[in-house]
């Protein structure tokens, strides 16, 4: 796909801050209006990818189109087209919210009445008419990630970049941010939406890019990467943890070696996929039962996002670690 | 969701020179700071003057108000350049400086807003430092060039120590840590300087650290370019001047290389 028809293109840029490399060839491309969750742990180099993109920090190679427009030959103009906001609300405390308004209104150019009337407009759209006289240092965590979301949609960004938006917001808040990001999409606006919340990803995302450790192991639609884990999973819980090593191999060659290695006596159950829907479980059962292992739960269910970002970092894990170990099989 | 009626504007930097500036200075007249800044001023200057004035006439032989002004004056800018750095500081902290770099701003735009709220500042600081030392009893007897002299002096030393001090303020990774970094050194070169007893009045182990200091060599500059009644005064030559000037402008320079290193190593 060419720079014009993808709002964002990202082509093998790597990044590394001393030793530490914190972006290695990555790539991956955001449609116009499409909402792409970048998704990761802490550390795996997500922040790193906004900076760059958002012309805050510059790539040791590679490059990075936004809007069509280089970020390092010509960051002027990719600032033109991207609103950001950061992991933290960047507002002036000192000032209410109609004043940060007003004054990043006359940041981007506007006069000061047009700047006033925008103001105007923002806080109606978000919600904000009680609040927009007091200072947003008295603000909740929610109305104050509103606010800082606002105030970089003074004029239309031709994208947005959202890292980890909803990071110590209640629930409340958390559900007006989707709201925000689901009238993004409906608008066309492109958006990065980072964040550490698979449930988040799920809920927003058209597709997902998953990085870990600086690289991206996976990226697809969330349904086909939901798919890549198996149609479903088999969840058994022995009465006896203890039993956990007797239960894997009583289960033989239905449990694949990547999800054996998701056990663990701290999750006290053992997860298999189901490739054959309800046939699986009940054959699982039969081989448990034939090894007389007792059975407090059993659960059939689709795959969250969750396994598939576990099932994911742990394959990409052993790939690194242990280059044989995902091949071999039970 | 919001509408898009407006046409994409064209920003234009003086203007967000402008707006950022305004942005600095409002607030120092609403949260106190500008109260605050007038009263240190007032608190040092009686704090000093009171209990030494008496003693330290009969030393210095002259008009103590006349010895005590370059402290007076100098104190205030670096308070006001310490408000500057605990600013800078906070928006360091809050990721405003972040985001107006993903912004379409000149990226040295809200640096210069900064350096014309730190002028304000130390004009303001400077205003108040003379009209208490003229109510002590403070003259300027070195015409109207050495008095020019003594405030360009201490602006520009106030606005070299509040570029330190924002510098600081934007490395750091907390607002009040970039308050007590600042507060040491400066109160160190305060009292151990000829601002307020003459280096003789010292041990002698450690008269040469407080002749040589910058603080000291300030002092000294100023004091000349202020003059005095009795024509006692150093004159105002650039064997008195010239040190401080050194002082002044090695401190710029480094400070101008190590925001070039902050700067790059942002990229």
């Amino acid at each position: 796909m060419s720079a014009s028809e993808s709002s964002v293109v990202v082509d093998e840029v790597s990044k590394s801050f001393g030793n530490v490399v914190a972006l290695r060839d990555i790539s991956f491309e955001v449609g116009r209006g499409e909402v792409v969750g970048l998704l990761g742990p802490n550390g795996a180099g997500k922040t790193t990818m906004v900076d760059i993109l958002s012309t805050l920090t510059r790539p040791d190679s590679g490059h990075a189109w936004v809007a069509g427009h280089d970020v390092v030959s010509h960051p002027a103009r990719v600032r033109q087209s991207i609103m950001l906001t950061g992991q933290q609300v960047a507002i002036d405390n000192m000032l209410t919210g109609r004043q940060n308004l007003v004054m990043f209104g006359r940041l981007q150019g506007l006069g000061k009445s047009d700047a006033r009337a925008r103001a105007a407009e923002l806080i109606e759209d978000f919600d904000l008419s009680d609040a927009a006289d007091r200072r947003v240092d008295g603000y909740s965590g929610g109305m104050r990630r509103r606010i800082d979301i606002a105030c970089g949609l003074i004029v239309r960004p031709e994208v947005a970049f959202l890292d980890e938006p909803t990071t110590g917001l209640d629930p409340r808040g958390r559900q007006s941010i989707w709201d925000l990001v689901r009238e993004f999409k409906s608008a066309g606006i492109a958006t990065l939406l980072t964040t550490q919340y698979l449930e988040e990803a799920d809920a927003l995302s058209d597709r997902i890019v998953v990085v870990n450790h600086g690289t991206v192991i996976a990226e697809g639609p969330v349904d086909e990467l939901k798919n890549r884990t198996g149609d479903g999973y088999c969840e058994i819980t022995p009465k006896d943890p203890q039993d956990l090593p007797a239960m894997a191999a009583a289960l033989g060659s239905l449990l694949p070696d990547e999800h054996r290695l998701e056990q663990s006596t701290d999750t006290g159950r053992i997860t298999l996929p189901a490739r054959d829907g309800a046939d699986t479980l009940v054959e699982a059962l039969r081989r448990l039962g034939s090894a007389n292992i007792e059975l407090v739960d059993v659960v059939l269910r689709r795959p969250s996002l969750d396994d598939v970002f576990f099932a994911l970092t742990n394959e990409s894990a052993t790939r690194t670690s242990n280059p044989a170990a995902a091949t071999v099989t039970t | 969701m919001t509408t898009w009626t407006m046409a994409r504007p064209r920003p234009s930097p003086l203007r967000q020179w402008w707006v950022l500036t305004i942005r600095v200075i409002a607030p120092t007249v609403r949260n106190g700071e500008l109260l605050i800044a007038i009263t240190m001023s007032v608190g040092f200057t009686a704090g000093l003057y009171i209990p030494l004035n008496r003693i330290m006439a009969t030393v210095v032989q002259v008009n103590y108000a006349q010895y005590l002004m370059p402290a007076i004056a100098l104190q205030a800018v670096f308070f006001a350049a310490m408000s500057a750095a605990l600013r800078s500081a906070t928006d360091s902290v809050h990721g405003i400086n972040r985001r107006f770099g993903a912004m379409p701003i000149p990226v040295m735009t809200p640096m210069a807003a900064r350096m014309s709220g730190n002028v304000y500042r130390c004009v303001v600081a400077l205003a108040t430092a003379i009209v208490c030392g003229h109510v002590i009893g403070f003259r300027f007897y070195g015409g109207t060039e050495n008095t020019v002299g003594f405030c360009v002096l201490v602006l520009l030393i106030g606005v070299v120590v509040a570029v330190l001090g924002d510098l600081i303020g934007m490395v750091a990774a907390n607002a009040e840590a970039t308050t007590h970094i600042l507060l040491l050194p400066q109160i160190t070169l305060m009292t151990l300087s000829v601002g307020f007893q003459p280096a003789e009045l010292y041990p002698r182990w450690i008269q040469p650290f407080v002749r040589n200091q910058p603080f000291s060599q300030f002092v000294y500059a100023l004091r000349a370019l202020a003059g005095d009644s009795s024509g006692s005064a150093a004159p105002s030559r650039l064997s008195v001047v010239g040190p401080a000037l050194l002082w002044l402008i090695g401190t710029a320079v480094i400070t101008a290389l190590l925001y070039v290193v902050v700067q790059r190593r942002r990229r």
